[in-house]
């Protein structure tokens, strides 16, 4: 271990309050707009759509969730400046969850609220590019999700077996262990029960995010599940590997959808993501 | 010393971490012989005896799985030293976990939880996979997190017992106060009077002539075949708890350890079994293909089926199985020699071992059991009457 890693951890642990909010600065409000896609089609839970990855699939999609952090606008003079997000049920601190899922399975897994912005303020000025990571940051992911602030006391989105969250879920079918799955979050993480938790991650799967030309007043940032899967063979699983992808570092079947979101999969050199996309 | 520099780093950290917690905890004693170091107790879990007695009736109580058919109880048996005898655990949905249902005992000294994970670490954060962990399902308690509070809540005694464990909270029904209570129940399941530990104090009437053979053997003997240290156990089993994997108090270094010990080899890689694959399913790195946690050897008679998918069935096979220096599967989908699996810890080699030496570890190991702790009733199931 470093004394880098440790500084870093002891620092950001050190800044988490007791729930506070982030308090609300003055300047202008600023919302992003984000929607779920499959392809063509909205999103809409309980759905089913066809022709997805590499065998043609059909899936019907019954979660859709995500988490995003550290969320900028660029400015006139060309420089990322975060938005402070206002604190609300869906944000807290740095981090936002995106929710298109209503609760549609009719089990205890959804929730009927949904969340379709990043809200938040900026200094006054003139914004035309965005920038922002599908995830959950370092010092939140590895806090005790027991008493995290909403929306990251949801269960649901805990990812608990690898002292985290998903960052990113999406669930098919009935969420039986044979509909098609994909949970990511950050793996092969280090915890120190010395240090009192996660130290390190070896695959922080945070997803990079950048649109240089965005107007936040016009534009829609689209998440977009046929590009997740684009390439990859829904109907065929690694034997003896959760269907779909858990994240997990030897199940060949994430190495598509890993590619997709320009994360790294056992060595690969990945390009830019494709999952989300600006309308 | 550059060892040292965490801790000085990290001091504020603890300092810093507090959120509105209340002091030390004023009564609380941990009942542990003189050569048994405290066990870690986060800064915002401090012991006191409502909590584990809260924590108790939580630990035991069904209200904690969706379906209300399963308690943590359900898996961590006390007079099995808190295991369930079966080769792999069964949900409350009847999923069959991939792993046995590893002993709770003494899991507050644990340098890291379950079998193979590199992450989980505090017993705090731990409680939430069986709960809310999805694959597999073992309490099926996720997205019920408000359902879970509302039983509690409704509870004739949780209310009173909630507000005992926690006096200066105004709302003390909550995730992290069912979470701290189970982790503090668990912390103070401490198991340190077997046989060797009263050997160890001094007692010489503890063990008889066959158990200080295996001890001696255990700890680093020459066999009978005239090899010093043929048997190597203490290297992965040893330290207070019988486990390189510890943590205390005291202790300023992460010993986590992980080892292969050679239960399979189903190819030139090394794997094991998929699905069951050790830290390898975390990391993804192929030298962790089948290193698993050593479990502390403690209560160790008690707690068959042995290995962490139960697959051998007595500590015999087990010593016949180390003699060996790894498992032979001759066919089968999980045939392969484990003595050759590449990842195998160096040190287990195999050994000669004559039948006397095979009697004597067996005493020594069957001497581990703290027969306390099977029976104690502070660690008890309050609904069984």
């Amino acid at each position: 271990m470093n004394k880098v890693t440790i500084l870093v951890v002891a620092l950001g642990l050190a800044g988490i309050g007791c729930g506070d909010s982030s308090s609300g600065s003055t300047g202008q409000t600023v919302t992003i707009d984000f929607v779920a896609k499959v392809g063509a089609e909205d999103f809409v839970c309980g759905d089913t759509y066809d022709n997805l990855g590499a065998d043609d699939s059909s899936l019907q999609l019954s979660d859709f969730r995500f988490f995003v952090q550290d969320v900028e606008l660029k400015n006139a003079n060309g420089d990322y400046v975060a938005v402070t997000l206002t604190s609300s049920a869906w944000q807290t601190e740095n981090v936002t969850l995106l929710d298109f899922e209503d609760g549609c399975s009719g089990n205890d897994f959804g929730t009927p609220e949904m969340n379709m912005v990043v809200t938040g303020t900026v200094p006054a000025g003139t914004y035309d590019g965005l920038r922002f990571e599908m995830g959950v940051p370092f010092d939140l992911n590895h806090e005790n999700p027991a008493t995290a602030a909403p929306p990251l006391n949801l269960t649901t989105m805990q990812w608990s077996w690898q002292d985290g969250y998903k960052f990113l879920r999406v669930d098919s079918g009935n969420f039986s262990m044979t509909d098609w799955r994909m949970h990511l979050g950050s793996t092969g993480c280090d915890g120190d029960a010395v240090a009192g938790g996660t130290t390190a991650c070896d695959n922080p799967n945070r997803v990079e995010v950048e649109f240089a030309s965005f107007d936040p007043t016009a534009d829609t940032v689209v998440a977009d599940f046929a590009a997740l899967v684009d390439g990859a063979a829904l109907d065929v699983n690694q034997p003896e590997t959760p269907f779909g992808c858990m994240a997990g570092p030897g199940d060949s079947d994430c190495a598509p959808l890993f590619d997709n979101l320009g994360l790294p999969f056992a060595g690969s050199t990945p390009g830019p993501q494709q999952f989300f996309y600006v309308e | 010393m550059k060892h040292l520099t965490p801790i000085l780093v990290l001091l504020p950290l603890f300092f810093g971490a507090g959120c509105g917690d209340s002091d030390a905890a004023p009564g609380w004693v941990w009942d542990l012989p003189d050569t048994v170091p405290e066990p870690r107790v986060p800064e915002d879990n401090p012991m006191t005896v409502e909590k584990v007695e809260l924590g108790r009736f939580l630990f035991y109580d069904t209200k904690l799985s969706a379906n209300q058919t399963q308690s943590c109880g359900s898996c961590h048996v006390q007079e099995l030293a808190f295991t369930d005898g079966l080769a792999q655990a069964e949900g409350s949905t009847g999923q069959i976990h991939p792993r046995s249902s590893m002993s709770i005992v003494n899991a507050g000294y644990a340098a890291s939880l379950t079998w193979a994970n590199e992450a989980v670490v505090l017993l705090e954060k731990q409680a939430l996979v069986p709960m809310f962990g999805e694959d597999p399902v073992e309490l099926g308690m996720a997205g019920m997190e408000d359902e879970l509070l509302r039983r509690m809540r409704e509870d004739e005694n949780y209310p009173a017992m909630f507000a005992a464990a926690y006096p200066d909270q105004m709302d003390p029904i909550s995730l992290d106060g069912i979470t701290k209570a189970i982790a503090a129940f668990q912390r103070q399941v401490t198991s340190f009077n077997s046989k060797v530990d009263r050997w160890q104090q001094g007692d010489r009437t503890a063990l008889d002539e066959s158990a200080q053979r295996g001890m001696a053997l255990f700890f680093g003997g020459t066999n009978a075949a005239g090899v010093e240290d043929a048997f190597e156990c203490f290297h992965c089993h040893g330290g207070f708890l019988f486990s390189q994997s510890s943590d205390d108090a005291m202790q300023v270094f992460d010993q986590k350890f992980f080892a292969n010990n050679g239960l399979y080899n189903l190819d030139d890689d090394g794997s094991y079994p998929a699905g069951n694959e050790g830290i390898y399913e975390m990391s993804g790195d192929p030298a962790d293909k089948g290193r698993f946690k050593p479990p502390s050897l403690r209560n160790i008679a008690v707690t068959a089926p042995y290995m962490h998918d139960g697959s051998i069935e007595t500590l015999e096979e087990v010593l016949d199985h180390y003699a060996r220096g790894g498992r032979l599967i001759e066919s089968g989908p999980n045939a392969g020699d484990g003595k050759e699996n590449p990842n195998k810890n160096t040190l287990l080699n195999g050994f000669a071992m004559t039948d006397q030496e095979k009697q004597d570890m067996l005493a020594f190991l069957r001497a581990l059991t703290d027969e306390d702790l099977l029976t104690n009733p502070a660690h008890s199931d309050p609904f069984a009457e």
